[in-house]
């Protein structure tokens, strides 16, 4: 049984008060995930992801198409006994703490006295504002309400987790305590479903993803199979050189770029010996700091394929005739 | 599910504590407190009357006042700030939600309307203790009349309409402008007796139907004001408020209702 | 198309089971309602009850909505006024009229309908109004205080002494006085002069009427003065029926027993109809023999001209 699994999914807006116009937010998007895997939502803002999430969690209704979660539809009341929802920028209730706020929701699924207490407490910790537990939420910073947000949507221990936008408003402690937050949550068996515009995120967390973008789907699958992990060129970077030595270097090196006094950044092309280029410029009185491989990331297939879809898009999205 | 409801309204009345409306009974006991002292020095008798009927109005204003400020937010201010979904995605169906925020606002009332009972009740205990001649010269009604509960009783009714009424255009509509319209049905449901009347006074037919078509659909408040019958010691039969009781329940079950159905079609954009 | 169906699906029959809900509930509020209304009169509202019995009171708590405060009474006014003289019962007492007036007035002195056909509602004689042409003339009293410029409440006070009183002595100093007033129309010294002189006489009320009917703009005060012109009128042509009754009776020693005898005497040209198209009646135990039917619109003729015995010369 797939963990989500959309068919033809569609959902149309009317835009504007006199004369409504329809606006296609998502087009016919048909998408599965299986299981116990973290599945990356990826796409530019405006793309659709968090209509989509929000179709998935019933907050919104869907003009066409099919949806099921957990095998059932997402009106089914057994749906929400097992998933979890973070929202993008998620805002809560001023004038609770963190800690009522997770009381509040853990009584909502029928959890009661001790045990209630006790798991609230846990995830309090887990997300690390165990210290802030009793202040009242509007005292709260952005990245606080981040993760009182994910505790928010783990109270119930979910199956299914879906996340939109996680790692916003995180400084880099707190992006690595949510990845590795999202990895316990794979290794537990729980599914994870998130949305997010971070790709480098995607790249560290994902099995599969898909991208949508201007409301359609572009492509979805295995990572590893999207994109081709072969090395398309070496990144140098040395320092102390003089600019003259970096003149007459060969066909080898494509580029090169100035990042400060001195240092430099050295493109070397994919055919070449980097080890070589190395050991020529250290003769000119360079010293080595870095050299890595380049690699067609996600962001590079990602920029590709948005700036293809907006030359070929018309203008507005507007609802095709029919 | 009846829990989940009561979470939800748990937390409205919890919400009102914490901002403070409760604050409103220390104005109301200071404003008693102090019109009793004033008026004290006019002639006997009288200052019971006038007490009686300033508990009463304030009590009524300061009713209305919370059952429309807090009533047009109930619903707007969760979706406004998005906190709504965090809610919805629990195991809480529309229905439950809009429910749960009626009785809270309901029992936030409730508190505020008791409290100032007592008050009333305090303060004119207090002048009649003050001055035992006050009850031979009350001649319309005893001092610490019992009746004047039927008043209250009838007054929170009546807020429970008007927070009905707050609540439906809560689901669609800001603030400014539902507290404008719930306004403006409190006001027109006080003269509803007289579009009720409509067609014997006006000449055209079709301007004696349409009155009569608002006086059914339109929320009928007056009957709920007693102040004056019982400050003037006329007594409320148990039936009358009985009746009346039943109509307002009933007339906010179907506002409720309408907000249900307004809410559980909304798309949460 | 698929977007209606999808705006269906969405509430399903979720939308229309709470639709028959809210539709329930109000029809068994509005079964209530009526069962309460039947069983129990409205308590001591604020239909019976002033809530302040002087208009200087609520002109301070009114707190500067004075004017629109004063349209309500007004219209309360209006309503109780209309209300009452429908109602079915006997003794209607319009008890709440010169409260309600009054208070109008205090909170907008310068209401200028208020005073004038408030005096018009007090004056009219039970059962139509309370018959207080007392109260009428202090209203319109203090209507010349607030207001020394305004001839009109003048003229009506007038009036009121003239038609409702029958003091004529009264009635001419007011009407001297409102002719004295800057601006007032040349006729009212005439008509002051006239009903000092004629007093009781149909002609000069002929001519009052006459002018308050062509000088005023509204409905019901026309419609008012139409109705006492055809009553004077009525008058006039009873005194002449009178006159053919009689000289039948002192022919044939009998008085008629219909108008058809007249008829076919054609001393009448047909059954001679009143203003207001009802037939006269003979009715022997008058002092004329003719009389207005009471089915008439125009019926009861006022009765200070309704002549004591005898025919008219």
């Amino acid at each position: 049984m797939l963990a989500i699994e959309t068919e033809r999914l569609t959902k149309d807006y009317a835009v504007g008060f006199w004369r409504p116009r329809p606006y296609r937010a998502l087009d016919s998007l048909s998408l599965q995930v299986e299981p116990n895997e973290v599945f990356g939502f990826l796409g530019p803002n405006g793309a659709g992801k968090t209509t989509t999430l929000k179709l998935l969690t019933e907050l919104i209704y869907p003009t066409s198409g099919r949806i099921s979660v957990l095998g059932k539809p997402p009106s089914h009341p057994d749906v929400r006994r097992r998933v979890g929802y973070l929202p993008e920028a998620p805002y809560f209730y001023d004038y609770l703490s963190a800690e009522e706020l997770l009381t509040y929701f853990a009584g909502l699924f029928g959890l009661r006295g001790a045990e209630r207490s006790r798991r609230v407490a846990s995830l309090l910790d887990r997300v690390g504002i165990a210290g802030e537990r009793r202040l009242p939420l509007r005292k709260f910073s952005k990245g606080m309400l981040q993760r009182v947000g994910l505790a928010q949507a783990l109270i119930n221990e979910p199956e299914l987790v879906f996340l939109d936008e996680p790692m916003s408003g995180l400084d880099p402690i707190g992006r690595r305590d949510v990845r590795a937050l999202i990895l316990e949550l794979r290794d537990r068996g729980c599914t994870v479903f998130f949305s997010s515009h971070i790709l480098s995120d995607a790249e560290a967390l994902c099995s599969r993803v898909a991208i949508v973008v201007g409301g359609q789907m572009v492509i979805s699958g295995r990572l590893s199979e999207i994109l081709a992990f072969e090395v398309s060129g070496w990144e140098l970077v040395m320092a102390d050189l003089q600019p003259a030595a970096l003149e007459s270097l060969g066909s080898a090196v494509r580029k090169v770029t100035r990042i400060s006094e001195g240092r430099y950044t050295v493109e070397v092309t994919p055919e070449a010996e980097p080890e070589r280029i190395v050991g020529e410029l250290r003769s000119r009185g360079g010293r080595f700091v870095s050299l890595n491989p380049v690699r067609t990331t996600l962001e590079d297939y990602f920029v590709q394929q948005v700036t293809a879809r907006k030359a070929t898009a018309p203008a507005g999205r507007a609802v095709p005739e029919g | 599910m009846a829990r989940v409801i009561c979470l939800v309204a748990y937390h409205v009345f919890k919400e009102s504590v914490r901002d403070k409306v409760l604050y409103n009974l220390v104005l109301f006991a200071v404003l008693m407190i102090g019109a009793s002292y004033l008026i004290g020095q006019l002639t006997a008798g009288q200052d019971v009357k006038i007490i009686k009927d300033l508990g009463l109005a304030a009590s009524s204003v300061f009713g209305l006042f919370i059952a429309v400020f807090i009533g047009v937010g109930l619903v707007w201010k969760e979706v406004d700030r998005r906190s709504v979904y965090n809610l919805l995605v629990k195991p809480i169906t529309r229905s439950q939600f809009i429910i749960g925020k009626f009785l809270g606002l309901a029992l936030t009332l409730l508190v505020n309307i008791a409290v100032m009972a007592a008050a009333l009740y305090a303060v004119l205990g207090l002048m009649l203790w003050l001055q035992p001649g006050l009850a031979k010269a009350s001649i319309e009604a005893p001092v610490m009349d019992p009746q004047l509960l039927m008043a209250f009783a009838l007054l929170y009714v009546q807020l429970l309409v008007v927070t009905s009424v707050a609540l439906f255009f809560s689901t669609f509509s800001g603030p400014m402008l539902s507290a404008a319209f719930t306004f403006g049905l409190y006001i027109v449901g006080h003269f509803n007796a007289d579009l009720a009347n409509f067609e014997a006074v006006v000449e055209s037919q079709a301007a004696g139907w349409l009155g009569k078509a608002l006086y059914y659909i339109l929320p009928n408040l007056a009957p709920f004001d007693v102040k004056a019958a019982v400050v003037h010691g006329q007594a409320v039969s148990f039936s009358y408020v009985a009746l009346t009781t039943g109509y307002g329940l009933l007339y906010a079950g179907a506002m409720v209702a309408l907000a249900i159905l307004v809410f559980s079609r909304r798309d949460f954009k | 198309m698929e977007a209606l169906a999808a705006r269906v699906r969405k509430g399903g029959d979720g939308a229309l089971t709470l639709l028959a809900a809210a539709a329930l509930l109000l029809g068994s509020a509005l079964a209530l309602q009526a069962y309460r209304e039947a069983r129990h009169p409205l308590p001591l509202a604020s239909s019976d009850v002033l809530y302040f019995r002087g208009g200087a009171a609520v002109s301070r708590a009114a707190l500067g909505f004075d004017a629109i405060l004063a349209d309500v009474y007004w219209i309360r006014a209006i309503q109780h006024f209309g209300g009452t003289r429908r109602a079915q019962e006997s003794d209607k007492t319009y008890k709440l009229l010169y409260p309600l007036l009054d208070l109008t007035t205090t909170l907008d002195p310068h209401f200028n309908i208020a005073y004038r056909f408030g005096a018009l509602f007090l004056s009219e004689p039970h059962p139509a109004g309370p018959g207080r042409a007392d109260l009428a003339v202090s209203l319109l009293e203090r209507g010349l205080a607030a207001d020394p410029t305004r001839w009109q409440y003048a003229q009506d006070a007038g009036f009121v002494h003239y038609w409702f009183r029958q003091d004529y002595k009264a009635a001419a100093e007011w009407y001297f006085r409102a002719s004295r007033i800057d601006g007032a129309p040349w006729w009212l010294h005439s008509m002051a002069a006239s009903t000092l002189a004629e007093g009781g006489d149909r002609q000069s009320s002929r001519q009052m009427w006459r002018q308050l009917y062509e000088t005023t703009e509204d409905t019901w005060v026309r419609n008012n003065a139409q109705l006492k012109l055809g009553q004077l009128d009525a008058l006039d042509e009873i005194d002449a029926l009178a006159a053919v009754v009689q000289r039948f009776a002192q022919t044939r020693g009998r008085p008629p027993g219909d108008w058809s005898e007249l008829v076919a005497l054609r001393w009448l040209t047909g059954i001679p109809l009143d203003p207001s198209g009802t037939p006269y009646e003979l009715r022997p135990d008058t002092p004329g023999g003719v009389a207005l039917s009471q089915k008439s619109s125009l019926h009861p003729l006022p009765p200070q001209f309704l002549k004591k015995a005898g025919p008219t010369t």
